[in-house]
């Protein structure tokens, strides 16, 4: 029996309502949690959520910097390195204090860093969250270590450079990126070139200088979701950042040029591994206005994704392919659309190539018809909804949202117009972006052969 | 001037996930239905976890990797009615799927779902577990998945998974426990579809079934969920006799030789303590205190990442938690009847191998020895205290949790660990380090690249010299004279390449 995508209740409810040819002005937006945004006078944007889970709270302080930032030669990696450097602590909390206010709230707390920004976030009881307000304000404004606190951070991230060698599609994303951009910052991966990694102990004076370029209030959104007070999570953010100066550091980040002719890039990985293939195109940046970027979502799990005929030909028929799988994640500026596969036999490259070369001309010349269209609008919003599963979950969603836009209606905006995509936007979008001459394929297999001796 | 931009609820946020009462429907009578756990509330998210009591410690010999390539079958391949094809249209606009996991003593398929969906994902659910289609060609999918998983992903392309894992490996042995989940190369490689219903047949069965169910489903729901399972066969599938592992004698080294830039450490022993044990709370205390995962408050980060700048973390465990280096919290249904305790070192340069695992061992030592500083004591029980309500923040991880209770016999278990650490003492938690931790007898693995230099560092007793990027205050470098001298006690030492590293069943 062929099971009809018309089982599904196409238009049940709310949810699908937008994708079902209703008004989508009337359509309940898809980030449905009460929130406020206040715009202190220093430039600091605080975002208060109500999750509706009941106790515990999520602060995620959002920092408009990561490695997209790093335009001067040789410092490629260093967001991601002051990330680890913020947890060096000041004069009035050591890292020490800090440590034992985060313990006795029984926080979870990490950061991280991607191309775009920079993430701070701790999730525990409602009950200590001024007290947590209060020492991350503290670091935010007075962090202050020792040459030697850097030097010693530095080779921690040394080793986080190391622990991810061993996984080829990290290989395979530097050698995408490098070959790609030839001027744009995404050039390098958010650990950095590793040349300039090994050179991070020299960078102490450099510290200095990128913490007070980013550090300030007019880069930071900070985000408390959860069980919160709207009115008394502002009061606190005042008392305790309000006195945070503003900054007036601007990046010039470069505009990378249109490419004139197609690439193609083999990379040899270390290890033993199925080889990875991978087509990419630069594609548009993230946007809420203008439809591409959204479009170019649409195409990548309606082409390529698990539900897509390439999926199902490489993967579950001919089984040439273990996986398959699009990658176009949201940035501010132009990012590579690549189409990965992870191929069983070296032999199938060429042919797994062209299949997927076949598909991308496909997006270009046939409409897709309209119930498949509508498949991946009804995807596309049930995931998010699926994905809101938590306090911690709804506030790790909008720190990569408000990283791009700074308020949660961009998500709405967003859904909106993924609802609002036709078959000929998605032909528009692939002839503009699917062009031959701005491919670059990259092909990732283990060459060299190196066996160990055994005596077990 | 400062801007106020509200926006108000809407009608269908003002959803609660309703903390809910438990309850649980045991079978009334041989014969009956299988068991169901309820966690009813508002949400429009409604999530199933259905676990069968089995798993790899169920694999007979020669099969080992059957339990999971069955799970496979089910999870990732058609039914009678669908094929896998089918079930992946049916799925995509609903954004669902079921995921299987399977550990020794578990097998758990789960999967949400918005309520609006709930009857189609149902069915599909449905088919897939109770109907399975046993096609041939998603048999040899799956399978090339399983051997591909073995041989490139975990040997090839996670260092760190593949330490953790082999380090399962060594310590059980030839115990049901001591074959990687997955199974070996050589067993996956000879396994038949055949084999994959034998293990069907023999251990998805009622009595061996709990079916979770939370957030806003029909009243009715929980029924008509019972009377499709009915259709398994009665009864339960014979619980596997488990031996008491081996404790080796001294120091039992296992080195992995490999192609890599850092050199890594895992290492542990058997323990009898398990959740349910009335040592647990106190040596969970301990293990919270000495190496929380992912946590920089812990006693061996601390010592090795924060003052030495060595890696990017170290950690201890208690309990089986696979795929750390992917997770914050530890995921339910991966309940044992024997653990464990383990010391997860993060890659570090090999000029530091050999002083990290000093590190390590001299840092357990001085923990059995002295036990927990009182101070860290009341500050370790003030973060459990708060902490455990974390691990079950989603509806998931509450009905994982719920279900992992039931299995070991807890009511509950954030209200039991606080009951618990009200009364726990430092003095209580040092006599259970001391009962059941030791830095003497145990397994080490280690993967580096030059494994014939490591084997001489450790057979010559070289001193361990740290390598800085900063020269650490002289309090550490004074201790570092003690760690670089601290006598490791060595039993065995062996060396294997990587490329063999679950290639078939062996033993020690």
């Amino acid at each position: 029996m062929k099971f009809h995508k018309a089982a599904v209740p196409a238009c049940a409810a709310f949810i699908l309502a937008a994708s079902c040819g209703t008004d989508t002005a009337d359509a309940p937006p898809i980030f449905p949690y009460a929130h406020e945004i206040h715009d202190f006078e220093n430039g600091l944007r605080l975002v208060v959520v109500h999750s509706g889970y009941p106790n515990i709270v999520s602060l995620y302080v959002v920092v408009n910097v990561g490695s997209r930032n790093e335009v001067e030669p040789g410092r490629s990696g260093f967001a991601h390195l002051f990330e680890h450097m913020m947890f060096r602590g000041t004069e009035k909390n050591p890292p020490d204090a800090w440590q034992a206010v985060m313990e006795a709230a029984g926080a979870s707390t990490n950061a991280y860093t991607s191309d775009d920004r920079t993430v701070y976030h701790a999730t525990f009881s409602k009950e200590d969250l001024e007290r947590i307000l209060e020492l991350e304000a503290d670091r935010f404004q007075n962090l202050k270590y020792s040459e030697e606190a850097f030097k010693t951070e530095t080779r921690a991230v040394l080793s986080e450079y190391n622990k991810n060698f061993s996984n080829p599609f990290r290989k395979l994303d530097e050698g995408i990126r490098d070959a790609v951009f030839t001027t744009h910052t995404y050039k390098h991966t958010t650990m950095g070139f590793i040349e300039d990694v090994e050179n991070m102990p020299t960078m102490y004076d450099y510290g200095l200088q990128f913490f007070g370029r980013y550090y300030r209030p007019e880069y930071t959104t900070i985000i408390v979701a959860g069980d919160v007070d709207f009115d008394a999570a502002r009061a606190m953010i005042e008392k305790h950042w309000g006195q945070w100066e503003r900054g007036g550091y601007r990046a010039d980040i470069p505009v990378e040029p249109p490419q004139s002719e197609s690439k193609r890039v083999e990379l040899d990985f270390q290890a033993p591994t199925l080889p990875l293939l991978a087509v990419s195109f630069l594609g548009p940046a993230y946007d809420d206005e203008s439809i591409d970027s959204a479009v170019m979502d649409v195409i990548s799990f309606h082409f390529f994704g698990e539900s897509s005929d390439l999926y199902k030909k490489l993967v579950i028929e001919e089984q040439k392919v273990d996986a398959v799988m699009p990658s176009y994640p949201d940035h501010r500026d132009p990012y590579p659309f690549s189409v990965i596969a992870r191929i069983k036999d070296e032999a199938d490259i060429d042919y797994v190539e062209g299949q997927i070369l076949e598909t991308f001309k496909r997006v270009r010349n046939t409409p897709i018809p309209a119930d498949e269209l509508d498949a991946v609008k009804s995807h596309l919003r049930y995931q998010f909804s699926l994905a809101m599963d938590s306090t911690e979950a709804i506030a790790e969603t909008l720190a990569h949202y408000l990283s791009l836009r700074r308020t949660p209606q961009t998500i709405n905006k967003r859904y909106s117009l993924y609802a609002s995509v036709t078959p000929d936007d998605i032909q528009a979008a692939a002839r503009k972006y699917f062009v031959d001459s701005a491919r670059t394929i990259s092909v990732l297999t283990h060459r060299t052969d190196k066996k160990g001796n055994s005596d077990d | 001037m400062t801007d106020w931009k509200r926006s108000r609820p809407f009608a269908h946020a003002a959803f609660r996930a309703v903390a809910a009462a438990i309850l649980v429907w045991a079978p009334a009578a041989h014969g009956a239905g299988p068991e169901l756990l309820l966690q009813p509330g508002e949400s429009p998210l409604i999530t199933l976890r259905i676990v069968f009591r089995a798993g790899a410690a169920s694999d007979l010999a020669g099969k080992e990797g059957a339990a999971a390539l069955t799970a496979a079958m089910l999870s990732g391949g058609g039914s009678r009615q669908m094929s896998y094809d089918d079930i992946i249209d049916a799925f995509f606009p609903m954004a669902a799927g079921v995921s299987a996991q399977v550990d020794k003593e578990m097998t758990v398929f789960a999967g949400t779902t918005h309520a609006e969906n709930l009857d189609a994902y149902y069915e599909i659910l449905r088919q897939m577990l109770l109907d399975p289609g046993w096609r041939k060609d998603d048999f040899d999918r799956l399978k090339d998945k399983a051997l591909n998983y073995l041989r490139v992903r975990l040997r090839g392309n996670n260092e760190e998974e593949l330490g953790k894992e082999y380090l399962y490996l060594k310590i059980y042995g030839d115990h049901p426990y001591g074959h990687q989940n997955s199974g070996t190369v050589r067993s996956v490689e000879a396994m038949t579809i055949e084999n994959v219903k034998t293990f069907y047949e023999a251990n998805y069965r009622r009595g061996n079934l709990t079916i979770g169910l939370a957030g806003g489903y029909p009243a009715d729901f929980p029924q008509r969920v019972r009377k499709d399972f009915e259709i398994l066969e009665d009864g339960a599938s014979e619980e596997i006799a488990l031996p008491k592992p081996e404790t080796p004698d001294k120091l039992r080294v296992h080195i992995i030789e490999k192609d890599t830039r850092s050199t890594l450490i895992s290492l542990g022993f058997p323990i009898e303590v398990t959740r349910g044990h009335p040592d647990w709370p106190a040596l969970k205390l301990a293990q919270s205190y000495f190496g929380q995962h992912r946590s920089s408050k812990s006693r061996l980060y601390q010592r090795i990442r924060e003052i030495r700048g060595m890696n990017y973390g170290d950690y201890a465990y208690i309990e089986y938690f696979p795929r750390g280096m992917f997770l914050m919290q530890p995921e339910s249904n991966l309940a044992r009847r024997q653990q464990i305790f383990q010391i997860w070192i993060r890659p570090v340069v090999p000029e530091n191998g050999l002083f990290a695992l000093k590190t390590a061992l001299y840092e357990l030592d001085k923990l059995v020895r002295e036990g927990i500083p009182e101070k860290d004591f009341a500050a370790t029980v003030e973060f459990l205290r708060k902490y455990v309500n974390l691990l079950t923040q989603t509806q998931s991880s509450a009905l994982g949790y719920a279900l992992d209770d039931a299995y070991y016999g807890l009511p509950d278990f954030n209200g039991w660990i606080k009951q618990q650490l009200i009364g726990l003492t430092a003095d209580a938690v040092n006599r259970a380090v001391t009962k059941h931790l030791w830095a003497t007898d145990l397994d080490v693995v280690i993967i580096t690249k030059d494994a014939q230099a490591m084997r001489r560092m450790l057979q010559t007793g070289a001193r361990a010299k740290p390598m800085y990027a900063s020269p650490p205050p002289d309090d550490i470098l004074a201790e570092d004279k003690v760690i670089g001298g601290y006598k490791l006690d060595i039993g065995s030492i062996a060396i294997v390449p990587a490329e063999m590293v679950f290639e078939a069943v062996r033993s020690r």
